[in-house]
């Protein structure tokens, strides 16, 4: 998706993920089964952390569901519908409610039970310690 | 239901705005809601604080611009960006008199919600008929 895992570089994985960058071009044309896009993320790293943040405005943190498996992070979550007052008649309705899921693939394996999570102002910020077994070790070179 | 979702959630860039604040001009889902006595404006706006956002009301004109406190954690790279921070800016114009010193306005979860009521002259009143007899 958005990085080579080197390690298990196979190229029948290329040619999945070009069919799946090419479901996701013609949207809607493949009888939906393509994955969403929905909430965008951005994605930031260094060595020991990955940070993931998502605009999720108006819900309630209890409504989104966060589950982490190897370098799998899927959001789920359901924006549920309410009206500002009983008796108000909408008559612009352009926020979208309902329920989303989206699955990234992270670029290195992380803790599962060390990952946390904060929403506050709408944005949904998950931060996620990369696994010790896939830490860069740095190999000093011995001279005789 | 995703397709909605992408489609009225996605942020829409605004393109004749100008600002003199750098970065993207976004803007802002919004419903727009009506009862008897106010009418109810609710924006998306996450990552906006408080302070941020500015609600003018001026003749017919109401505009609401938020600053996003963009999100950039230090001694992080960033892998992947799927969407931007920026400013959120929408201007309605509101047909109704609306008693202007009555406006609230509330920030919660990233959703503002404004509440103008109406003017007295502007509510509704019902009419008696006369029968005549």
């Amino acid at each position: 998706m958005y990085w080579t895992d080197h390690g298990t570089w196979s190229p029948f994985d290329e040619f999945r993920s070009l069919q799946r960058e090419m479901n996701r071009l013609f949207d809607g044309y493949d009888g939906g089964t393509s994955l969403s896009r929905y909430p965008a993320l951005n994605v930031w790293g260094n060595g020991e952390n990955v940070v993931v943040t998502a605009e999720l405005p108006g819900m309630d943190a209890a409504d989104i569901d966060i589950n982490v498996v190897n370098n799998q992070l899927t959001i789920k979550g359901e924006r549920k519908a309410d009206t500002p007052a009983e008796g108000a008649v909408c008559h612009r309705c352009e926020r979208g409610t309902g329920s989303f899921v989206r699955t990234v693939r992270l670029p290195f394996a992380v803790e599962g039970d060390k990952v946390s999570a904060k929403y506050d102002k709408g944005v949904l910020t998950v931060t996620l310690p990369r696994h010790e077994a896939s830490k860069a070790k740095r190999i000093e070179i011995k001279t005789s | 239901m995703k397709e909605k979702n992408e489609k009225s959630l996605a942020k829409y860039g605004e393109g004749d705005a100008e600002l003199t604040r750098e970065g993207p001009v976004f803007v802002p889902v919004a419903d727009i809601y009506e009862k008897d006595d106010a009418i109810l404006v609710r924006c998306d706006m996450p990552g906006v604080e408080e302070g941020q956002i500015d609600i003018t009301l001026e003749n017919n004109e109401l505009a609401i611009t938020g600053n996003q406190a963009g999100f950039r954690p230090e001694g992080y790279d960033r892998l992947s960006s799927e969407y931007e921070t920026g400013v959120f800016r929408r201007v309605f114009k509101i047909p109704q008199l609306i008693d202007r010193e009555k406006i609230m306005a509330r920030l919660r979860n990233g959703v503002l919600d404004i509440e103008l009521p109406k003017a007295e002259q502007a509510k509704p009143r019902k009419i008696a008929i006369a029968t005549g007899s």
